[in-house]
C-alpha cells in the first residue's frame, strides 16, 4: 500500500537516523526557519542599521554621515511630534479598550455562554478579521462631512458640533485613535471576559459575605486576577499603536498638517517619496527600539507575580 | 437575586450597545453603496432607488476574481511552508536541546515586536536586487521570514508541554528524529498547528505594507493591498468605493463566519501567547 | 547569502540602458507587432484614457495597461516606479527636476529631432526642459511633453453671482474681495476649495501671488534658479491676503477634510460661489451645470494690469528604462498632431492642445465654457503671465511643505510669514541634498 511506500521513502531520504548526533539534528531542524528569518529579517535589520549611517537618495552614490540621521530624529521638531503622535495613539489603542473591556467584563461575569455569547463573540470579532485598510475606509466615511457622526449630531440638534473630523486640528488624532479602539476593543474585551470566568467564584462569594462593595470586589479580586490578561492586552495593543500604518495611510495620510502622521508612515514617505533612505532607516531603528523599550517593562511587570 | 438579575441586564445592554457600534459603520457603508454612482450620499440614508447595480459594477472593475486567486496563491505560498519549518524549529528548540539554544531562542524572540516598517526600506532594495519586485515572491519570501518569530515561539510553546516520555518511547521504537517528528509529534500538535494556520492566513490575507511597496500590479497583491489600489483608483466615487470595499471584505467575513469558533479561539490564544 | 549595496544599483541601470540603446536604431514608432504600453495615469481625469482608446483604434496592435492612482499617491510612487525594472512607458509626472537629476526620465531630444517638434512654439516646451543635473529647469534637454496646456482661474456659479448683483467678472482684486464679502453676508459659501490629501489652497494662493507679484520671479523659484526665494514681500502680501480670506470664513469650515472630488461635487451641487480650478474641468462642469457656470481669470491688483496665473503642461514622461519608449513618444506626438486626438483633447480635456504652431485650434462652440477658458489661455499668453505650479518646484515640496503648512494655516496654527519661511526652508533643504 501507499502508506508503506511513503514510509520507506521517508526513511531512505531522511538524514536523521536513530544514531545521528542530537545536536546536529537540532540544527538541521532549525536551519530552514533560520534561513528565512536571517535572509528577510536579520539581514534587513543589519542593512537598516547600515543605511541609517548614510546620506543616500536610494539611487545615486551614498556618503557616510555617522550619526547625523539619528541626531535629526531626536532634534527635528516635526519628527519628534510624529513620534509623540504614536504615543498619543496608545491612549486610544490601549487604554480605552482595556478600561471599557474591564468595565464590561466585571459587569457581565459569566454571561458569555450559550447562543448570546456566540453571537457577541462573532460580532465583536469582525473588526479583527477585516483588513485594517478596510477599517480605515469604513471610518473615513463615518467621519466624513456627510457621514453618520455629523448626521447623528445634527439629529440631536448639535449642528454646531459637526465638522470634518479627520481634517480638524483638535479632533483628527482622536478620530484616528478611535478607529483603533473600534478594531481592538473586541479582542481585549473577550480576553478579559475569558480571564474573569477563570477566577474562582468562591472569592466573590466570600467578599460578599464580608460586605464588600462592587468597587472593593473589582479592586481586590478582579483586577489582580486579570493581571496576566491585562498584560497581554496592553502589550498587543501598544505594539499596534506604535507601529500603526494602514489606518493612517487611508484615513488621513498624516494630515491635517502632521497631526496624525505616525513613524510607520513617515518611514515609508521618507524612504520612497522624499528619497531620504538614511533618515528613514534611522527612524526605523528608533521605532524598533522604542517598541522594545516599552514592551519589555510591561511584560516584566505583568508576569512578575506569576 | 434581583441584584444579579439587574446586573445581567445591564451587562447585556452594554454588550448590545457595543455590538451596535461595531456594526453601524458597515451599515453606513452599505447604504452609501446603494446610492446612485458618482453622487455624494449621506451617512445613513436608504436611497430612493437602491442601485444594486453598483455591486455588479464594483465586482467588474475591482476584478475581484483575480484578486482572490492572487491572495490565495500568496496564502498557499506562505502558510504551509511557514507552519512546517516553524514546527521543525519549535520541536528542535523544545526537545533536541541544541547547544546555544537559549541564545538562538532569544534571537528568534527578538523579532516578535519588530514593526514591519522598520525594515521595509532595506527589504525593498533586497527584493529588487533579487529581481523579484512585482512578483508574488516579493510578498511570500519576506512573510516567511517575518512570521518566524511568532510561529517558532508558538510551536515551541506547544512542544515544550509534550511529555518527554513520548519522545523516549518513539526512540525506543527505533524511530529517528525525523520520523518521530512527522509521525509522533506532528499528529499530536494538530490543534496548535490549526490555530497557527488560521492566524497566518489572516495576517497574510490582510497584509498591506509589503504589497503596496513591493508589488505594483493590484492583481498580484494580497486582498488588503488590492483594496488600497482600489481606493486609489475609485476613491473619487463614494458609492462605487463603498460597494467595492464591501465586496473585497466579504470573503474574509464569510470565511470567518463559517469558522468563527476556530478563529476566535486562535485569535485569543494568539494574543495570549504573542 | 544576499549582498546588497548602493553600488549595485548603477550597474543595473547601465545594463538596462545598453539594452535600450540597441533598440533605438529601429524606426521610432509602434511597429506592427502587438505591443502593450504600460501607463500610469491620475485618477478622476478621463482625458488620457480616452486618448489611449482612440490610439488603439487607429493602431490596433497597441494596447494600454493603465493603472490609475490619486495625485498624492502618484507623487509618492513616481520615483520608486521609475527606478524599477518594468517602469511605465507613459507616466503622468507631477514634477520633473529630481527625476531628471536621478536619471529616471528618458531624454526626449532624439524624438524632438525625429518628430520635428521644433515646429511647436518653444514656450510650450520650456517648462519640461531641464539641465541634466535637474536644475535649473526651463533650459537644456526635453524630458517630458504636455498632453495639453492648461490654464487656471476662477469658476463661478452664475445664478449665485447674479443674485449678488455681479453682471461682469471682477476687474480688480478689490472687486473680487467685495463680491466674496457680499456672498458671505448673504449666507452663500464664498469659496469652495479643497485642502485634504493635497493642499488645494495653493490655487487661490498662487493666483493671489499672480496679482501681487511678477510671474517671472515665481517661475525663477519654481525652475530652481540660483538664489530664488518664495519669501518675497509681494508673496507675503499674497499669503496675508489668503490668511484674511481664511479668517473671514470664505472657505468652508471643513475645508481641511474636503478632497478635490468632494469639492467638485459640492460646487456642481450649487454649494459655493467661486472655485479656483483649471480648464481641465470645463467640459465636465458645463455638462453637469449647463449655463449655471462661468469662468474668469484672477483679476490683477489694478484694472488694466497684466493677468498672471498658473498655466502649465499636463506633463507626461517616459521612464529611462521603459520597454516601449519609441511607441510612447510616438503616442505623445500623435496627441499633439492628430486631428481626432486634438478634437478629443479640447472636448474632453478642455485645455489648449498645443502642438505645431501652424495647426488650427479645433472648433468649439463659441458660447461654451471651453471657448471661455481657451480665450483666457490666449490672454495669458499675450500678457506673458504663465506660471508653472508652485507645488511643482521640487518633487517633495508639495507633500512636505505646501500641503501641511496650508492645512496648518486653516487650522489657525500657521500665519502667512511662517508659511513662506517654512516652505523656503524646506526648499533649500531639498536642494542642498
Amino acid at each position: 500500500m501507499t502508506v508503506y511506500k511513503t514510509e520507506k521513502k521517508v526513511q531512505r531520504l531522511s538524514p536523521f537516523r536513530g544514531g545521528l548526533n542530537a545536536n546536529r539534528a537540532a540544527w538541521l531542524f532549525i536551519a530552514p526557519a533560520f534561513f528565512f528569518y536571517g535572509a528577510f529579517v536579520l539581514l534587513p535589520m543589519a542593512m537598516s542599521a547600515y543605511y541609517s549611517l548614510l546620506n543616500w537618495d536610494g539611487i545615486g552614490a551614498a556618503s557616510f554621515v555617522g550619526l547625523t540621521n539619528y541626531i535629526t530624529v531626536v532634534t527635528d521638531d516635526d519628527l519628534l511630534q510624529i513620534i509623540a503622535n504614536a504615543f498619543r495613539l496608545i491612549l486610544y489603542f490601549t487604554v480605552l479598550p482595556v478600561i471599557v473591556g474591564l468595565a464590561v467584563a466585571s459587569v457581565i461575569r459569566n454571561q458569555m455562554s450559550g447562543r448570546f455569547g456566540t453571537v457577541t463573540r462573532t460580532v465583536l470579532f469582525i473588526p479583527q478579521v477585516i483588513p485594517l485598510v478596510a477599517a480605515g475606509i469604513v471610518w473615513s466615511w463615518m467621519y466624513d462631512s456627510n457621514g453618520v457622526i455629523n448626521q447623528l449630531l445634527g439629529f440631536i440638534g448639535l449642528e454646531n458640533w459637526t465638522r470634518g473630523w479627520l481634517g480638524d486640528f483638535t479632533y483628527a488624532l482622536p478620530a484616528v485613535g478611535l478607529i483603533g479602539t473600534w478594531v481592538l476593543l473586541g479582542l481585549c474585551m473577550l480576553l478579559l471576559v475569558t480571564g474573569i470566568s477563570r477566577i474562582d467564584a468562591s472569592l466573590y462569594e466570600a467578599a460578599k459575605m464580608d460586605g464588600a462593595n462592587a468597587w472593593h470586589e473589582f479592586r481586590h479580586i478582579t483586577l489582580p486576577g486579570l493581571r496576566q490578561e491585562i498584560g497581554v492586552c496592553v502589550t498587543v495593543t501598544i505594539i499596534q499603536a506604535l507601529s500603526s500604518f494602514d489606518i493612517v495611510y487611508v484615513a488621513t495620510s498624516g494630515g491635517p498638517g502632521i497631526e496624525t502622521m505616525v513613524p510607520g508612515l513617515e518611514i515609508y514617505r521618507l524612504a520612497f517619496a522624499h528619497r531620504e533612505v538614511g533618515l528613514a532607516s534611522a527612524l526605523g531603528v528608533v521605532l524598533m527600539l522604542l517598541v522594545l523599550l516599552i514592551v519589555i517593562p510591561v511584560q516584566w511587570f505583568t508576569r512578575e507575580k506569576q | 437575586m434581583t441584584q444579579i438579575f439587574q446586573r445581567a441586564w445591564v451587562g447585556k445592554g452594554l454588550i448590545l450597545l457595543l455590538m451596535a457600534l461595531t456594526l453601524l459603520p458597515f451599515l453606513s457603508l452599505f447604504t452609501a453603496a446603494l446610492a446612485p454612482g458618482g453622487t455624494y450620499p449621506s451617512g445613513i440614508a436608504w436611497p430612493e432607488a437602491p442601485q444594486w447595480n453598483n455591486f455588479v459594477r464594483a465586482f467588474e472593475v475591482a476584478d475581484i476574481g483575480r484578486m482572490m486567486v492572487s491572495s490565495l496563491i500568496i496564502v498557499l505560498g506562505v502558510v504551509p511552508l511557514a507552519v512546517v519549518i516553524a514546527s521543525m524549529a519549535g520541536f528542535a528548540l523544545a526537545k533536541l536541546v541544541p547547544t546555544g539554544r537559549k541564545w538562538l531562542y532569544l534571537v528568534f524572540v527578538l523579532g516578535l515586536t519588530l514593526p514591519f516598517e522598520s525594515i521595509i526600506t532595506p527589504l525593498y532594495y533586497e527584493i529588487r536586487a533579487l529581481g523579484l519586485l512585482n512578483t508574488r515572491f516579493a510578498i511570500i519570501l519576506p512573510l516567511l521570514g517575518l512570521y518566524m518569530p511568532f510561529s517558532v515561539y508558538w510551536m515551541r510553546a506547544h512542544f515544550i508541554n509534550v511529555p518527554q516520555d513520548l519522545s523516549e518511547a518513539a526512540q525506543l521504537d527505533g524511530a529517528g528524529y525525523w520520523r518521530e517528528f512527522w509521525y509522533v509529534q506532528i499528529p499530536l500538535a494538530r490543534s496548535s498547528i490549526m490555530s497557527l494556520s488560521i492566524l497566518l492566513f489572516l495576517w497574510t490575507w490582510n497584509q498591506f505594507l509589503l504589497p503596496i511597496v513591493l508589488v505594483q500590479d493590484p492583481a498580484k497583491r494580497t486582498m488588503a493591498g488590492a483594496l488600497g489600489a482600489f481606493q486609489g483608483q475609485w476613491g473619487t466615487d463614494v458609492p462605487l468605493l463603498s460597494a467595492g470595499s464591501l465586496i473585497i471584505m466579504a470573503p474574509t467575513i464569510i470565511i470567518f463566519l463559517i469558522f468563527q469558533r476556530q478563529f476566535v479561539a486562535a485569535l485569543l490564544q494568539g494574543a495570549v501567547k504573542g | 547569502m544576499i549582498k546588497i549595496s548602493p553600488k549595485t544599483l548603477p550597474l543595473v541601470l547601465t545594463l538596462s540602458a545598453t539594452a535600450m540603446a540597441n533598440q533605438a536604431t529601429a524606426a521610432m514608432d509602434c511597429g506592427s507587432e502587438p505591443l502593450t504600453l504600460n501607463a500610469y495615469f491620475e485618477t478622476g481625469f478621463p482625458l488620457p484614457t480616452q486618448l489611449a482608446e482612440e490610439f488603439s483604434r487607429q493602431y490596433p496592435n497597441v494596447s494600454f495597461d493603465i493603472r490609475q492612482d490619486q495625485f498624492a499617491n502618484l507623487m509618492e510612487n513616481t520615483p520608486r516606479l521609475l527606478s524599477q525594472d518594468n517602469a511605465p512607458d507613459l507616466i503622468r509626472l507631477p514634477s520633473i527636476s529630481d527625476l531628471v537629476a536621478n536619471g529616471l526620465l528618458k531624454n526626449l531630444d532624439p524624438y524632438f529631432e525625429e518628430f520635428g517638434w521644433d515646429s511647436f512654439p518653444e514656450s510650450q516646451l520650456v517648462q519640461t526642459r531641464a539641465h541634466e543635473s535637474g536644475r535649473p529647469r526651463g533650459v537644456g534637454s526635453l524630458y517630458a511633453l504636455g498632453l495639453n496646456y492648461s490654464t487656471t482661474g476662477v469658476y463661478y456659479n452664475t445664478e449665485l453671482a447674479e443674485s449678488l448683483g455681479m453682471d461682469t467678472p471682477p476687474q480688480t482684486l478689490e472687486e473680487l474681495d467685495n463680491l466674496l464679502a457680499r456672498a458671505k453676508e448673504a449666507g452663500i459659501q464664498p469659496i469652495q476649495q479643497w485642502n485634504k490629501g493635497t493642499g488645494g489652497l495653493n490655487f487661490p494662493l498662487q493666483n493671489l501671488m499672480g496679482s501681487y507679484s511678477d510671474p517671472e520671479a515665481i517661475n525663477a523659484w519654481i525652475f530652481q534658479q540660483e538664489g530664488a526665494t518664495i519669501n518675497t514681500p509681494e508673496n507675503l502680501e499674497a499669503a496675508n491676503h489668503l490668511q484674511e480670506w481664511i479668517e473671514a470664513g470664505y472657505f468652508s469650515r471643513d475645508v481641511n477634510s474636503v478632497d478635490y472630488f468632494n469639492m467638485m461635487s459640492r460646487f456642481i451641487g450649487g454649494n459655493g460661489l467661486v472655485m479656483f480650478n483649471g480648464d481641465w474641468e470645463s467640459a465636465n462642469l458645463q455638462e453637469q451645470m449647463g449655463d449655471n457656470v462661468g469662468f474668469f481669470l484672477m483679476p490683477p491688483l489694478n484694472a488694466g494690469d497684466a493677468y498672471a496665473t498658473m498655466s502649465s503642461p499636463l506633463t507626461f514622461g517616459i521612464a529611462e528604462n521603459a520597454a516601449n519608449a519609441d511607441c510612447a513618444a510616438y503616442f505623445l506626438n500623435w496627441v499633439a498632431t492628430n486631428e481626432t486626438a486634438r478634437q478629443i483633447n479640447v472636448e474632453v480635456g478642455g485645455s489648449n492642445p498645443g502642438g505645431p504652431a501652424n495647426l488650427q485650434l479645433p472648433e468649439v462652440d463659441a458660447d461654451s465654457l471651453i471657448s471661455t477658458t481657451l480665450a483666457a489661455s490666449q490672454t495669458i499668453a499675450e500678457d506673458n503671465g504663465a506660471m508653472d505650479f508652485i507645488a511643482n518646484a521640487t518633487g517633495a515640496i508639495f507633500s512636505a511643505a505646501w500641503t501641511p503648512e496650508l492645512q496648518r494655516m486653516v487650522g489657525g496654527v500657521q500665519d502667512a510669514e511662517g508659511l513662506l519661511s517654512t516652505v523656503q526652508e524646506e526648499y533649500e533643504n531639498q536642494l542642498s541634498r
